[in-house]
């Protein structure tokens, strides 16, 4: 190829490229005329790894959007439009995702409500993508650098992740079945987003009198760990902080095995309350061993009222579509983006508007309400009392929310475990002055 | 106990593990002339079929049987409709590669459905535990080593000893030569498949053992370690291979033990940079696939 043909081809291939990113930019903007709820069909983009090492996390957030829908759907839509679910698979990877979420909202810049998911694999990556393209997101990242964030489209219904560090330090301190834990393993992955637990949970635990016997980063995804429990072990623990997604079951089963079929009392974060992560911890050590040895901290649900009984009933009617969706009954985030999506609609429904720039900011007021808001739990009493003009506030299946001005909403802590068919069991909340305790010491 | 000793028996497990694998990996490439990035697959696939076959009440070690005679007619059937027929198009190696990669995202896609995303276990106790000069291994582990030196003699023995181990050097060679010479080269490429596709089984449902816990994404980071082991001792060099991945089995293991464990990889594969940049033909390479080794 000549140099002339070689720069010719070049300049071709970037006017496209600029053709194409301007393409998408005016597509991401174009979401509706400004007023009325518009026709055709609504669709939530579930944007998260289906694929890949963090394949379980896509599945609990697309069983959110399939009991959501028909709790829309089957109330009028919004204005009528139906809501559908679509996957967008990231494979958990950023450089997966940035074309996946680009892909997104280039094919779908009219009709795209919301989109959920986004978990801490790729939310630095997608979170400006969907924002520039201003549609509305509920992500599942308890990174840090989202706690006060400047994107206005991005919502987060699950505090950030050095509050799960703390409750843990709860638990291991106050935990009501144990005497107070005095030293610590922290094994968490090597990836930016599990790290964000460390250096809170060692503030905390180290200042109330607890020591960090090993900090130790692992190789999500690795074959096996039989070193590193080893080098764990030789510190003598009597607790094991952990998140591990994925690599969980080879390394407390590697940890049972070396230590003689002994296992270590552990503690998992708010996402280890899954049962993805259930089912491979308790073919690695055995459910028994799970069961005694396993504390976990979440945020407070109820499981139950209106909101979660129609949750319920929806996720259980959509294992028709994916078979899998009634075992995220109690997976936090599945509640949390069921109730993103609802309060999503609702917002649509009160302004009257397709247009994400007009319900967008209207999200948080429904969520959080205002003086004198109607309490609603489903989206057919909230579209009932809005059009009997008041102003509302929806509770869902994941309870209250509670946004601040950087669209975290932040709620308290129990402590829970397993029962042997991996359903969350609560065994004791965290006090005010305990949760004080921590969070001073913690000092982030 | 020292830890070192430990990581060093720990280093023994993983360069069985690694081994097996590698070694299929790189025989596919020396003889048959093709980088099959869908080895991984073929491995976790493997692993899936003795899962099943395990979760029945069979012994895994007959699960391993099973799993390496699916390997086998996997693979030959891999190359027998997919493979040969772009190669005889005359399809680059380069477009084989990329061939292979689709192959394997069609395989891991198919798979997911299957099998689902969930990790699993094999019914099986790790054994008791061995303490010996500091090492500590559990009676499965030790069976794993045996296992691989094993197969790694009768490769030895196959290559070295046996006609079919000539044709085998003899058609990685110079496939045109050995034809002419009277080899059935397509008969020899045939076994091939079956041999290699018999080892990546094996490979596999011996790495799912070793893992106490896997998932279908696991497949990728098989072939990962069994393709950084075959580049390393020289591609198409079953030898090479062994050496690869003594040297990165222990490597990865020593280096946690020596350092924080979050850089064990990193040491592993800068071991691997480094001897790239040194000595691009890999360990022991000469000239050609499985050519003697220099």
């Amino acid at each position: 190829m000549s140099t002339f043909q070689a720069r010719k081809s070049f300049v071709r291939a970037g006017l496209s490229t600029v053709a194409i990113l301007v393409l998408a930019a005016c597509g991401g903007g174009s979401n509706s005329t400004g007023g009325g709820l518009g026709s055709g069909d609504l669709l939530v983009g579930v944007i998260a790894p289906f694929t890949g090492a963090d394949a379980g996390l896509g599945p609990a957030y697309y069983s959110a959007c399939l009991a959501a829908a028909p709790s829309i759907n089957a109330n009028g839509g919004v204005g009528g439009r139906k809501v559908k679910c679509q996957q967008f698979d990231t494979r958990g990877e950023p450089a997966d995702a940035f074309p996946a979420a680009n892909a997104m909202i280039a094919s779908h810049s009219s009709n795209l409500m919301a989109v959920v998911g986004c978990t801490s694999d790729e939310a630095a990556t997608v979170a400006p993508v969907i924002d520039r393209a201003h549609i509305p997101m509920f992500c599942m990242t308890g990174q840090s650098e989202f706690n006060k964030t400047s994107l206005k489209y991005f919502h987060r219904l699950v505090p950030a992740d050095i509050f799960d560090a703390y409750a843990m330090v709860g638990s291991a301190l106050y935990g009501p079945d144990h005497t107070p834990y005095k030293r610590a393993a922290l094994v968490f992955g090597n990836d930016i987003g599990s790290q964000a637990f460390v250096q809170p949970a060692t503030n905390a635990f180290t200042k109330l009198g607890g020591t960090i016997a090993i900090n130790q980063p692992i190789t999500l995804g690795a074959s096996s760990y039989r070193t590193e429990v080893a080098a764990m072990l030789a510190t003598h623990p009597d607790v094991i902080f952990t998140e591990a997604l994925g690599s969980a079951g080879t390394y407390l089963g590697e940890v049972k095995t070396l230590n003689g079929g002994k296992m270590i009392p552990f503690i998992g974060t708010s996402a280890t309350i899954d049962p993805t992560w259930f089912q491979q911890v308790k073919s690695a050590i055995g459910v028994n061993d799970l069961v005694a040895n396993y504390r976990g901290v979440d945020l407070g649900y109820s499981f139950s009222g209106p909101a979660y009984t129609e949750f319920l009933t929806n996720l259980n009617a959509a294992s028709s579509q994916f078979a899998d969706a009634p075992k995220y009954k109690q997976r936090g985030s599945t509640l949390h983006l069921y109730d993103g999506i609802i309060m999503t609609a609702l917002a649509m429904v009160a302004t009257n508007s397709s247009d994400p720039k007009v319900y967008n900011s209207k999200i948080k007021e429904i969520a959080n309400g205002v003086s004198g808001a109607t309490v609603v739990n489903t989206y057919k009493d909230g579209v009932a009392a809005l059009k009997a003009g008041k102003s509302i506030r929806f509770v869902g299946a994941g309870g209250e929310n509670n946004f601040d001005q950087y669209n975290n909403s932040v709620s308290g802590y129990i402590l829970v475990k397993y029962d042997a068919q991996g359903n969350e069991v609560r065994v004791a909340q965290l006090t005010p002055d305990q949760t004080k305790a921590i969070s001073d010491a913690g000092g982030i | 106990m020292s830890l070192f000793q430990a990581a060093f028996g720990f280093g023994l497990v993983s360069m069985s593990v690694i081994a097996l694998g590698a070694v299929g990996f790189t025989m596919q490439f020396g003889i048959t002339n093709m980088i099959n990035l869908a080895y991984g697959e073929v491995m976790i696939s493997s692993a899936y079929v003795a899962y099943y076959i395990n979760r029945a009440g069979v012994s895994i070690w007959i699960g391993m049987i099973a799993g390496a005679i699916f390997g086998a007619v996997f693979s030959f059937l891999l190359n027998r409709i997919v493979y040969s027929p772009f190669q005889r198009k005359g399809t680059s190696l380069l477009g084989m590669v990329i061939v292979s990669l689709a192959v394997s995202l069609m395989i891991a896609n198919l798979l997911l459905p299957l099998v689902t995303y969930n990790s699993v276990s094999y019914q099986e106790t790790s054994g008791s535990l061995i303490r010996m000069a500091g090492v500590i291994l559990t009676t499965n582990q030790i069976l794993i080593i045996l296992l691989a030196v094993v197969v790694m003699l009768a490769i030895h023995g196959l290559l070295r000893y046996t006609r079919l181990g000539k044709a085998m050097r003899a058609t990685a060679a110079n496939p045109i030569l050995a034809r002419n010479c009277g080899i059935a080269t397509q008969r020899v490429v045939d076994v091939v498949w079956l041999i290699t596709g018999a080892l990546c089984g094996l490979a596999g449902v011996v790495a799912a053992l070793n893992s106490d816990s896997f998932a279908v994404a696991n497949g990728a980071g098989f072939l990962i370690t069994a393709l950084a082991a075959a580049v390393l001792g020289g591609a198409g060099q079953p030898y090479g291979a062994m050496i690869g991945a003594v040297i990165i089995g222990l490597v990865t293991e020593l280096s946690a033990a020596a350092w924080s464990p979050e850089y064990k990889e990193v040491v592993a594969f800068g071991i691997l940079v480094l001897v790239m940049v040194l000595r691009p033909q890999g360990l022991l390479a000469k000239r050609g696939a499985l050519a003697a080794a220099g």
